[in-house]
């Protein structure tokens, strides 16, 4: 075993930590600082356009598609560092989703138009998978995409399509082959979501935001270009894009910055004069949660170093997903707690973007955005396989149960 | 022991949970929110034609006299429709206060609907600390005070007509009450008044507070003051604390129905062992909540270090129960638990402002604590 950062690694923190420092604009990680989630997208496009002119863009891709030959532990370094500095995320729709799926099943023509468009952040992504009939249980979704000549004609729904509203583009589940097994008749096509046929309904929140959206889709016709791969396996391709992830979902990054903040709430909100921070409750509260933020950036470095392990990886993946959602809703509820009273004002997404006075005697400027993020953060727990999912792939994979 | 309703109590919840059914739907609830009016005047009429504005007013200054336990039978109720009207902050926080004072006949005027009152306590740096000294200060000016200081999370204030304001007579020890009117307020301060809503829908104010008053403005005394609102405030807590029973209780109705609608993997989700016994850990919630409640109610009329106690345990309890209903209430409803089109995340919402006003779990434990046997710490008196 090794257990520390190589000199290598070392000079590369300092390498991240100088660029983001130097190219970092301080408005977009103000707004994001106190944003959060799911962050400004047309700061997160911006910030990949910065990226993209030193190569940073797309760091998971191969080399000749403009991406990096970083190691694992560099990926973690530099989304680290990143989070750090408040910088906004990549936008993984793009660069962790649809991107990898292009260029590795994908036709010329197709790299040739969207991986430049990824890795310049030209435009964002949509991703059209789950429907009203269709959450936990994915293989039963309806929406169909019959070939009529050169062309799929696409008819039916989805939700959950965050961002739809924002995308240029978006990369759908369809149901090609309405007469096979559910797995087998899916495929995976690039929709131009300005397609006629094609509305798009915000669906509003519980935190007052509207960033989830449903598409109906109502004779969409859509070039059979379009199509990824192959007829039929979509369902291949859908798994490979999520898997594709397989530590984010412990959102270990987003997590430190939370507990982060968490801290800078302690210190500076008071009760009876005496900083929250020093108080025996939260004092522990914040400790505890410190040491399971540790385990789990740990349990991170260990898939990432590829050590050899009993269990799929897919297990490990549920695990990290389990604890990661635990912790993105213990340590929001946990900066809600540290606000008292002051958590229960709303804040509209557009004043939580708004510059806040630090000084403020009833509202400074930590306290936007902060009850929004914890309300919204109960869906941490339900997307991309709700917990009981999660528990059941661990049963199923790990013990054979 | 007998915790059956009386025939008027039933008569009361039944025109309760009627009102919820008529007036709460959830495409009408989220219509008032969406308008953005801090109160909706209709349905404030329809409470007083209901008598519900008169029901803890008493009966020599037009109101009906009712019972703790009456109330608590119509906050239950409508707690089951997160209703929006500042109902406790008028009639539980602030008619008390005044039914104490030499201002008790205006009274009449809350319980007919035509004067809506709001308590403005709160400042910077509280925390839950409500007993604390108030650094709003009155400063004696002609005949009468002028008041100078801000005031924060004014419940119920962006529709009241009167504040009561607590602020410290210049070389008193503790606070004073004064009955300020609106306009005083408005007139004298730019954007004196500043509003907004909270996450729950209802509305709260912030006061900039520049005003001169007469001497009859001063309704209570600081020697009465701390021990009036520190009642005034429990009764308060406790009052929401039973809205936030009904709100549970709706929750578990409103999930297992949902179980019983939602179909993944060919079947109803009700039908997956890990959704019910999800369900059923909240019903024991439910039902320990309702259980300190009541515990609480028999302990609201006591002297103050038993009524506190009660209290404080049942904000626990409740506080507790409300965080695991509403997250596990949102879990099972996967993503439409949080969409504002399903009335699970106007529960939680709900749930959550109740579970931090007037302190939140960790203060009440201290609280609690500090009157627990055995708990005391070593120089702290019993009764403190």
């Amino acid at each position: 075993m090794q257990l520390e950062f190589d000199a290598f690694h070392q000079a590369f923190r300092e390498e991240i930590r100088a660029f983001v420092r130097e190219n970092l604009p301080p408005e977009m990680a103000r707004r994001q600082k106190q944003l959060s989630f799911p962050g400004n997208r047309s700061d997160i496009l911006e910030w990949m356009r910065i990226l993209h002119r030193r190569r940073w863009s797309v760091p998971n891709w191969p080399v000749e598609y403009g991406g990096t030959n970083w190691t694992p532990l560099q990926h973690f370094i530099f989304e680290r560092e990143s989070q750090e500095a408040d910088a906004p995320g990549l936008f993984r729709g793009g660069t962790h989703m649809v991107g990898p799926v292009i260029y590795t099943f994908g036709s010329e023509d197709q790299k040739s138009k969207f991986l430049p468009a990824i890795r310049e952040g030209r435009f964002s992504w949509a991703q059209g998978f789950s429907e009203p009939g269709a959450g936990s249980d994915l293989s039963s979704l309806r929406t169909t995409a019959l070939l009529r000549g050169d062309r799929y004609v696409v008819n039916g729904q989805k939700i959950w399509t965050s961002g739809a509203h924002l995308s240029a583009w978006g990369y759908f589940l369809v149901r090609t082959d309405t007469d096979v097994k559910p797995q087998n008749g899916v495929s995976l096509l690039l929709i131009d979501l300005a397609t006629p046929g094609i509305t798009i309904r915000q669906i509003p929140q519980i935190d007052g935001d509207a960033h989830l959206c449903e598409v109906f889709l109502e004779n969409v016709e859509v070039p059979a270009e379009n199509l990824v791969g192959k007829e039929g396996a979509g369902w291949t391709y859908g798994k490979f894009l999520l898997d594709n992830e397989r530590t984010f979902s412990s959102f270990i990054y987003w997590n430190i910055r939370e507990l982060r903040k968490a801290k800078e709430i302690a210190q500076r909100e008071t009760m009876d004069g005496t900083p929250l921070a020093q108080l025996p409750t939260f004092r522990a509260r914040l400790a505890q949660a410190e040491a399971r933020v540790l385990a789990l950036e740990w349990s991170v470095l260990r898939v990432l170093a590829q050590e050899a392990r009993p269990h799929k990886l897919s297990v490990i993946a549920s695990a990290l997903k389990l604890r990661g959602s635990e912790l993105q809703q213990l340590i929001t509820e946990l900066q809600v707690d540290l606000l008292g009273a002051r958590s229960l004002r709303f804040y509209a997404p557009s004043e939580t973007e708004q510059l806040q006075s630090p000084d403020d005697a009833f509202w400074p400027d930590y306290v936007p955005g902060k009850t929004g993020i914890a309300l919204i953060t109960r869906a941490a727990s339900i997307y991309g396989g709700s917990r009981q999912v999660q528990r059941n792939l661990i049963a199923k994979h790990a013990f054979g149960l | 022991m007998d915790f059956s309703l009386s025939d008027e109590q039933v008569l009361l919840r039944d025109s309760a949970e009627r009102f919820v059914r008529e007036e709460y739907k959830l495409d009408a609830r989220r219509r008032l929110v969406a308008a953005g009016d801090p109160i909706s005047a209709e349905h404030w009429r329809q409470y007083a034609e209901l008598g519900w504005l008169a029901l803890p007013i008493p009966e020599d200054v037009g109101g009906l006299g009712g019972s703790f336990v009456d109330l608590m039978v119509l906050m239950v109720a409508l707690g089951s429709g997160c209703v929006l009207e500042p109902y406790i902050p008028n009639l539980v926080l602030c008619a008390p206060i005044l039914d104490r004072s030499p201002a008790r006949s205006l009274l009449g005027a809350v319980a007919d609907g035509s004067l809506r009152l709001a308590l403005a306590h709160d400042e910077a740096g509280d925390r839950f600390n409500l007993a604390g000294p108030r650094t709003t200060q009155a400063t004696a000016a002609g005949d009468g005070f002028l008041l100078t200081g801000a005031k924060t999370l004014v419940l119920g204030g962006p529709s009241a007509d009167r504040f009561i304001v607590s602020a410290t007579i210049t070389g008193e020890p503790a606070c004073s009450l004064f009955l300020v009117h609106r306009d005083q307020v408005e007139d004298q301060v730019e954007q004196a008044l500043s509003r907004y809503p909270l996450i729950d829908g209802t509305w709260a104010a912030d006061l900039s507070l520049s005003v001169e008053v007469s001497a009859d403005a001063l309704i209570v005394r600081s020697d009465r003051a701390t021990a009036l609102l520190d009642e005034a405030i429990d009764r308060a807590t406790l009052a929401y604390l039973a809205e936030a029973v009904g709100s549970m209780e709706t929750c578990l109705e409103i999930c297992s129905a949902y179980l019983k609608i939602r179909k993944q993997f060919g079947q109803a989700i009700g039908k997956f062992q890990a959704l019910q016994h999800i369900l059923a850990e909240m019903f024991v919630e439910a039902q320990e909540a309702r259980s300190i409640l009541y515990q609480a109610l028999s302990q609201i009329g006591a002297d103050a270090s038993l009524r506190r106690r009660a209290v404080s345990a049942a904000k626990i309890v409740i506080g507790q129960a409300s965080q695991i209903i509403s997250r596990q209430g949102v879990q099972l409803h996967g993503g439409y638990g949080v969409t504002d089109e399903y009335p699970i995340s106007h529960h939680f919402k709900r749930l959550m402002v109740i579970e931090k006003l007037f302190g939140d779990i960790e203060h009440h434990t201290t609280r609690f604590a500090g009157t627990a046997p055995g708990l005391q710490a070593p120089d702290s008196s019993p009764a403190a």
